[in-house]
């Protein structure tokens, strides 16, 4: 390494760690890097597309390094070339890592699929909708339906939304015309039936009552938001933000609104992240409230399920009382947002939250004393800690299995730094830990309301202008319920120009086969919810024996209410 | 005692929770958004809420000779970006959520305005109300030109002022 590097380590680095991986970086392949940049807490990397997979060799043993997302996005309007974007996360010095590698059109990256496990289905979803090819591993359909056309990249630029409108028309038409009516409704009821939960399908190996292996597949219902989103303005994207989850809907509108005001450096209003705070807040107690009380019906003990939810009603009624709305609260704007808190409701705040207080120590003291449940969780669907580190999991899950890892403290956001607050971890990493996890972060969240509540500082709540400017790269990460929610936005002058989602979901569930080898079957459905996957799920699952050779299909629910076989 | 029999008496404390819905009347803050209202008085169709509208359910148009704003509560996600944003006030939301009818007709709201029509080309191009706010707001002193003709023909007229004077330019 020559000596002029150093001053330029020095001058980037957020700490020891990133500046070990930069030095790491420029060492090996000082050449092919083309620019190196800080902003705040994104070290930003632009790296030969051959030199990719070097770099990351040299670095992906580095304790805390994980892989937050990756957005492939199409520039070649711009720059003639393809961009992809793989942010990085150092959690103890809460750095972004950002490698903005250039792929000209039909050349091939280097795959990390064998580094950074996580990034599989990132590499697929890039193949299946910019068309970018990946060297070194196999390539199939992950996003895409199956009778999707070859060679038609729905994310490229020249793809217009109203031609992949039409996509469903031509099937929709010889139908109709088949059918000899005038109108028909088409109603996708299948294996995935979309009733209650999302939908999503796994199916389980099992040899006896024991599950050997585990497959998913999933994406059903991709709507292509992102691309919608790529038409729409910059303060109607937090709506349709709001609406990829119905359970924690909010994270994604902040996550977008903070990506945007990351890129634009806009100021936004003290008392706007108080509100956001506060409103993220409530969001977690109602999720949390709603997966254990799923969780406890899948467990059978539907008494704890009822008095969950019911628990769960006062949440909510004060999440419309500060919002305007039992869910999808709509208050996030880009600079700010859009409903204060007024000071005759703080009393009744603090109300719900002494009375959600003492009514949930209640029902967790009976619920967990309920033998069936403690047995039923304890031990079962176990992921091991360096697992959990291997495939860069999020939320609940990987604090089940002994990481603190917690957006709100690593990457502090809107007013969490002005709080203080303990991040619960548990290291079994079974359901019981996980569960327990999220019903102390139930306690943490009401402290940090109440906290928030009373150092609310005033002044207005919206930042008063701001100025679009095209091509700039934007990062927001959130803490939601159930993990990380990281939002990638390029800016354009009227809207963004790429917004790249990744709900936590999407890498929590590449792990779910690990905890499901060797469980019960009768386990099965409550391991696969504890990730809190939005239950975004299927209401049936094919179990198929392999002893027997047969094939059968059964309720979700009816799997889990079996009796274990050698009890 | 066992300890999880405990939930028997937290049953009896909250007894029923269900409320006879609709018997009973629904629990509805005083915060709730609901469907939205349009003032025909004050909306003068200057067509900013449909601008902003995340799902397309406010559209504005010609019919004929008049400018409908079209209000369709199917699409509507009850977000109130437009009250948020109408700059007469002219939009409030409401606590109106019980909105299902046989007839999709109900479904919409409809504000018909009066048009003026462009002194060029003849087509209407914009509300009367709109002008006469416009020219409220900055007293009465906008160009004739901005008034009473209409975007695309005020383009060709600024063409032809620019090209006539370019071409006075290049021939003195």
């Amino acid at each position: 390494m020559s000596h002029d590097y150093s001053k330029l380590i020095d001058e980037l680095s957020r700490g020891h760690r990133s500046r070990a991986i930069l030095s790491k970086i420029l060492e090996v392949c000082g050449d092919s890097v083309l620019d190196l940049s800080r902003r705040n807490i994104v070290i930003k990397i632009v790296i030969k597309a051959k030199c990719l997979r070097t770099a990351l060799e040299n670095i992906y043993k580095e304790h805390d390094l994980y892989l937050r997302t990756i957005a492939a996005s199409d520039e070649r309007s711009r720059e003639g070339l393809f961009k992809l974007y793989y942010v990085f996360g150092i959690d103890s010095e809460g750095t972004n890592l950002v490698f903005e590698v250039p792929v000209a059109e039909g050349a091939k990256v280097d795959t990390i699929s064998d580094l950074f496990r996580a990034s599989d289905w990132y590499e697929l979803e890039a193949h299946d909708l910019l068309g970018i090819e990946f060297n070194g591993r196999q390539m199939s359909r992950l996003v895409l339906p199956e009778d999707w056309p070859e060679n038609l990249y729905p994310l490229r630029k020249e793809v217009s939304v109203e031609e992949l409108k039409k996509m469903y028309q031509p099937q929709l038409i010889s139908r109709v015309s088949e059918l000899g009516v005038e109108e028909v409704v088409r109603i996708p009821v299948g294996p995935y039936h979309p009733a209650l939960h999302e939908p999503e399908y796994f199916e389980l190996y099992v040899r006896g009552e024991k599950v050997v292996d585990a497959r998913y597949v999933g994406f059903m219902v991709h709507r292509g938001i992102e691309k919608l989103a790529e038409s729409m303005k910059y303060d109607q994207v937090p709506f349709l933000a709001e609406r990829i989850c119905g359970i924690c809907g909010f994270v994604h509108s902040t996550s977008y609104v903070q990506a945007v005001e990351d890129a634009l450096g806009i100021e936004v209003p003290e008392r706007a992240h108080f509100i956001r705070s506060i409103v993220l807040e409530v969001e977690r107690i109602h999720s949390h409230l709603l997966w254990l009380g799923v969780a406890l019906h899948l467990l059978g003990y539907d008494t704890g399920f009822m008095h969950a939810w019911r628990i769960r009603e006062k949440v909510m009624v004060l999440a419309e009382l500060l919002t305007g709305s039992r869910k999808t609260y709509g208050i996030d704007l880009v600079g700010g947002v859009k409903k204060d808190i007024d000071k005759d409701k703080i009393p009744r705040i603090k109300e719900t939250l002494n009375v959600l207080r003492k009514e949930f120590k209640e029902l967790v003291d009976v619920a967990m004393s309920v033998p069936q449940v403690k047995a039923r969780l304890t031990g079962t669907g176990v992921l091991p800690r360096g697992e959990a580190r291997a495939y860069s999991l999020v939320g609940p899950t990987v604090r089940g299995s002994g990481i603190a890892r917690d957006v709100r403290k690593d990457y502090t956001y809107a007013a969490y730094h002005y709080v203080s607050f303990k991040v619960p971890v548990y290291t079994e990493g079974d359901n019981l830990a996980r569960t327990l996890v999220r019903v102390d972060e139930v306690f943490e969240s009401i402290s940090i309301i109440e906290q928030l509540v009373d150092m609310m500082p005033g002044g207005p709540i919206k930042a008063e202008r701001w100025e679009p400017q095209p091509m700039r790269l934007g990062i927001g990460a959130v803490e939601a319920p159930r993990g990380e929610v990281i939002h990638v936005v390029l800016t354009d002058l009227y809207g963004p120009y790429r917004w790249r989602v990744r709900a936590p979901t999407y890498q929590n569930l590449q792990a779910v086969p690990i905890m499901l080898k060797g469980v019960d079957l009768a386990d099965a459905p409550l391991t696969i919810a504890s990730i809190d996957p939005c239950f975004s799920c299927t209401d049936r699952a094919v179990i198929i024996n392999l002893r027997s050779g047969s094939v059968k299909t059964l309720p979700i629910e009816v799997i889990s209410r079996r009796v274990r076989g050698n009890g | 005692m066992v300890k999880f029999l405990k939930m028997l008496s937290i049953s009896v404390r909250e007894g029923t929770a269900t409320r006879k819905y609709p018997f009973e009347s629904p629990l509805v803050t005083p915060e709730f958004r609901g469907k939205i209202e349009i003032d025909p008085v004050k909306c003068v169709g200057c067509g900013a809420c449909t601008r902003i509208c995340p799902p397309k359910a406010l559209t504005i148009g010609n019919e004929g000779d008049e400018i409908v704003l079209k209000y369709f509560e199917g699409r509507c996600i009850f977000c109130g970006m437009c009250a948020y944003v109408c700059p007469q006030k002219a939009i409030t939301v409401s606590k109106e959520f019980e909105l299902a009818t046989w007839e999709l007709g109900d479904l919409y709201d409809e504000v018909v305005h009066t048009t003026v029509k462009c002194r060029i080309c003849g087509k209407p191009f914009t509300t009367v109300k709109f002008v006469k706010e416009v020219e409220k707001r900055i007293d009465n002193k906008v160009p004739e030109d901005l008034l009473t003709v209409c975007p695309e023909c005020r383009k060709k007229l600024t063409a032809r002022k620019i090209g006539s004077k370019v071409v006075g330019v290049s021939g003195e």
